[in-house]
Formats: C-alpha cells, sequence, structure tokens
C-alpha cells in the first residue's frame, strides 16, 4: 500500500482528506480510513499532513525494492 | 409524484450549515442537516478567533460558554522583533470554543424547527429519472446506507467538500492553496487580549504564528505554513512541511511560553486560495468553506461562511421552490460582489506577503503605522504603499500586484 497511517499519531484533523484528489481518505467514526483502490500515489496526504502521521512509499521505490527483494530471494 | 422527505437537506453542521438551517426553518421550510461528527463541534480544528461585527450582523447573542474571551486589538510583530499594536472596531472579537460554538449555533436552528442527525455520513447523491439531484444516501454510525429526498441539497461540508465534488464543483485544493497547520492549547500565559500575530521566514514560512488569547491566562498558540514547502523530511523519507517543528522551535525561543503546559493539541488544513468558480447548479449549491469562503491570509471562515449562509438562505427563499440554477444564482452574485472582493484583495495581498524577505517585512513594519495597517487589512493598499516605497524602491515590483 503506498500509505499507511500511523493512528496514535493521528489527530483526526481531516486535513489528509481535504488535500487528497480522488478521496481515498476519510473520517469514519474517531479514525481515518484508507481506500487504497482510490489511491493514486500522489504522496499530498502526506505531505501535508500537520502531525507527520502518514508515511508514504513512492510508488517507484516500492517496485525498486521489489524487485530487489526478488533478487535477493534468487 | 413522490413527495421529498424534506424541502432542504444540508451536509454539515459547522457555522454555514448551522446558520442556513436556522434562517431556513425560521422561514417555515423543513430543514434536515447530517454532520459525520459524533459530537457536532468535535473534533476542533480552528484557532477560534472570530470578529465581533459578523455575529452583530446576525442578532446573535452568544452565551457565555461559547466565548473563552474577548479581543480588544492585534499585535503583530516582524521578524527582527519590532511590533505594532492596533486596537479598534475591526481587530476587536472573540475568541471562542469552538465545541460549544457549533453546537450552539445547530441548537438555535433546532429550535426554529430544523433536524439534525449527528454520526451520519452523506455518502452519495441520488438523482432521479431525469438526472437531476433529488436527495441523498446516508450511512448513520456505519451502519447500512439509507436515502433521503428533497428537491434541494447544500453542501456546507467544510474543506473535504466529498459530496460538492461528486457534484461536479472542483472544491479540491492544491498543496500551494492550504496552509498545514499545528495548534497547542498553552497554559500559562499572560496575555492583553490582544490576537498576536508573528512572521517571518524562520518563524513560519509563507504563513505566521499566532497566539489567540483565552481565559484564565490561557491561549492557543498555533502555527500555519505553505503546505507545499519542504522544509523537513517527512515519514517514509519523503521531503514536506513540518509545521510542528517550527512550532515547537517558536515555542522554546519564547520566553513567555517555554515553560507553558499544552492542554491540547490541535492541527489541520486550511484553505488560503481562491473561491471556487461557481457555487450553484440545479438542485445543489455550496456554501462556507466548502467553496473556499475563507479569508487568504489567516484561512479563517467563520463569519464568511456565515454571512454566505445568510445570503444563501435568501435567496433559496426567494427561489419559491424553484431550485434551478437561475433562481440560486443571486446568493452568487451577492456574495461575489459583497465578501467577495474583499476576499480577492486579500489573496492578492497574501501573494505580496508571500514574496517578501524578512528583511522587506522588518522595513514594512517600521515604516508603516497602526492606522496604515488598517487600510491595508480592508484592501485600501494605496496610501501604504507609497510610504514603503518611497523608502525603498526595490519593494515596488512585489507591491504593484496590489495598486
Amino acid at each position: 500500500m503506498p500509505i499507511k497511517i500511523n493512528n496514535s499519531r493521528c489527530i483526526q484533523c481531516i486535513g489528509c482528506a481535504s488535500v487528497c484528489p480522488t478521496g481515498a481518505l476519510e473520517l469514519q467514526g474517531l479514525s481515518m480510513v484508507f481506500h487504497p483502490e482510490k489511491c493514486i500515489s500522489c504522496g499530498i496526504c502526506a505531505r501535508a499532513c500537520p502531525a507527520n502521521a502518514i508515511t508514504f512509499t513512492p510508488k517507484n521505490e516500492k517496485e525498486k525494492k521489489k524487485r530487489t527483494d526478488s533478487n535477493e530471494k534468487k | 409524484m413522490k413527495k421529498s422527505d424534506h424541502d432542504v437537506i444540508i451536509i454539515g453542521a459547522g457555522p454555514a450549515g448551522s446558520t442556513m438551517s436556522r434562517l431556513l426553518a425560521q422561514e417555515g421550510f423543513n430543514v434536515m442537516v447530517f454532520d459525520k461528527r459524533k459530537e457536532l463541534g468535535e473534533p476542533v480544528r480552528c484557532g477560534e478567533g472570530l470578529g465581533s461585527r459578523e455575529i452583530i450582523a446576525q442578532d446573535i447573542d452568544l452565551p457565555k460558554p461559547c466565548i473563552s474571551t474577548e479581543i480588544h486589538g492585534a499585535k503583530v510583530v516582524a521578524p527582527d522583533g519590532s511590533e505594532i499594536i492596533w486596537k479598534d472596531k475591526e481587530t476587536s472579537g472573540w475568541v471562542l470554543e469552538r465545541k460549544y460554538f457549533d453546537k450552539w449555533l445547530m441548537e438555535q436552528a433546532v429550535k426554529q424547527g430544523a433536524k439534525v442527525k449527528s454520526y451520519t455520513r452523506v455518502i452519495d447523491l441520488i438523482k432521479d429519472a431525469k438526472g437531476k439531484i433529488s436527495g441523498v444516501t446516508v450511512s448513520r454510525a456505519g451502519r447500512e446506507p439509507y436515502e433521503v429526498s428533497a428537491p434541494l441539497v447544500v453542501s456546507a461540508e467544510g474543506l473535504e467538500a466529498q459530496i460538492a465534488r461528486k457534484a461536479g464543483f472542483p472544491a479540491v485544493s492544491t498543496l500551494y492553496d492550504v496552509d498545514t497547520c499545528y495548534q497547542y492549547e498553552m497554559q500559562e500565559y499572560d496575555h492583553e487580549n490582544l490576537i498576536e500575530l508573528y512572521f517571518g521566514n524562520e518563524i513560519a514560512p509563507r504563513g505566521y504564528v499566532w497566539i489567540f488569547p483565552k481565559n484564565d491566562k490561557k491561549a492557543n498558540v498555533g502555527i500555519g505554513i505553505g503546505a507545499h514547502l519542504e522544509t523537513g523530511v517527512k515519514e517514509g523519507g519523503i521531503k514536506g512541511a513540518t509545521p510542528r517543528e517550527f512550532l515547537d522551535k517558536f515555542i522554546e525561543n519564547h520566553p513567555k511560553l517555554k515553560d507553558a503546559s499544552t492542554l491540547e493539541d490541535f492541527g489541520g488544513i486550511i484553505s488560503v486560495g481562491a473561491p471556487i468558480d461557481s457555487f450553484v447548479i440545479d438542485n445543489f449549491l455550496v456554501v462556507g468553506t466548502a467553496a473556499r469562503q475563507v479569508d487568504p491570509i489567516h484561512g479563517g471562515g467563520i463569519a464568511l461562511a456565515m454571512e454566505a449562509a445568510a445570503m444563501a438562505a435568501k435567496a433559496v427563499i426567494a427561489a419559491n421552490k424553484d431550485y434551478s440554477e437561475a433562481k440560486l444564482k443571486p446568493y452568487e452574485k451577492v456574495w461575489r460582489a459583497g465578501p467577495g472582493k474583499k476576499v480577492a484583495r486579500r489573496l492578492l495581498l497574501r501573494k505580496v506577503m508571500e514574496s517578501a524577505t524578512d528583511d522587506d517585512f522588518n522595513h514594512i513594519f517600521k515604516t508603516i503605522k497602526a492606522e496604515d495597517l488598517d487600510h491595508v487589512m480592508q484592501g485600501n493598499f494605496a496610501p501604504s504603499i507609497a510610504k514603503v516605497v518611497a523608502r525603498r524602491p526595490q519593494l515596488i515590483g512585489i507591491l504593484k500586484a496590489l495598486i
């Protein structure tokens, strides 16, 4: 998943949902819920998050890592 | 044809939604307000400042618990520490207790006959056979969604504006047009009932630090910085804006705050961009922060939202059950001719401030006086610009945007 929400850091300000261009984040009850199927991996949420509660892994790096991992397995 | 469940559905019970529902209910409208929050007013994500003028204009007497303290003026501090204090009608107001204020405002609407459902999320819009918006789907406390119908749906959703987006409004802000903010409620801070604003690129790049006094020697101490800035490294290693780091540094260097306690952490994103291009379509209108009706300097939205809500309510009443775009348009026209003009001037001012260096700030603060600032805040820039430029011609480039 391109982003991970650290719930112990999240202050439920809904800032990420306000800047997310695709509506992939929303507040449900007292925590933020992430809809990976809507996410376009832009990282805007993580850059804007005032509480630094979102870990964003850029797509290319993730793929790079996957590739290295599979190489290592070989 | 099936009769609708309500005359109007309003999404969001913030200042815009509750004001509009109150004004419509007063006129006999059957109004239903949905709010996703478990308790209205919470979570607070706001500096809580409010100029008193706007409330007086609506004949509302705020009860005591809604008001934390009175404000008698403002103190603006330049990067080099020089300050201007000014006190007048424009700068007087209140610091609110938002958790009570929002709820109280909605209570007034309910007294007039409006209905509200908390913890109820609007998931989607419903359209009739002809493609006209005819209601919404909602889910209460995460349970099975159900449909509710009305010939008019109002988005007073705040910055997220998910349903406004579904209706086709481009209500999504870019990183450049938002500030990312962090705030502590602190105690003890010996204040003088002044709003304090601290400027400087080292203090708060593309933004400022605010101290809003509260009762019992408390204060909201917060910061907003441009969310597009890369001031630090964030989780996962990407670069991004780090407001809390700047705020902590400011507090550490502030002799009266460095030993104060923190009672609460808040944070959030505020819009400092332009209003959206259109506020109305057939059977749907957008009001308040959802429409980016916010002050582009400080991101404040309460007063503008309440004012816009009153304008929207007036247009809805005058529309006499015909909620076509043409009949709702007067709301937008009145808004753009009034508050919209002030917002546009303040947007220019923000852009000027953005391009100013600390040295420019220091110079401007030394040159202009409190009464000039008063004009500037009202969007009347010419006299102050003349003064500033007379002594520092190189500033004309950034200031000419205002003339």
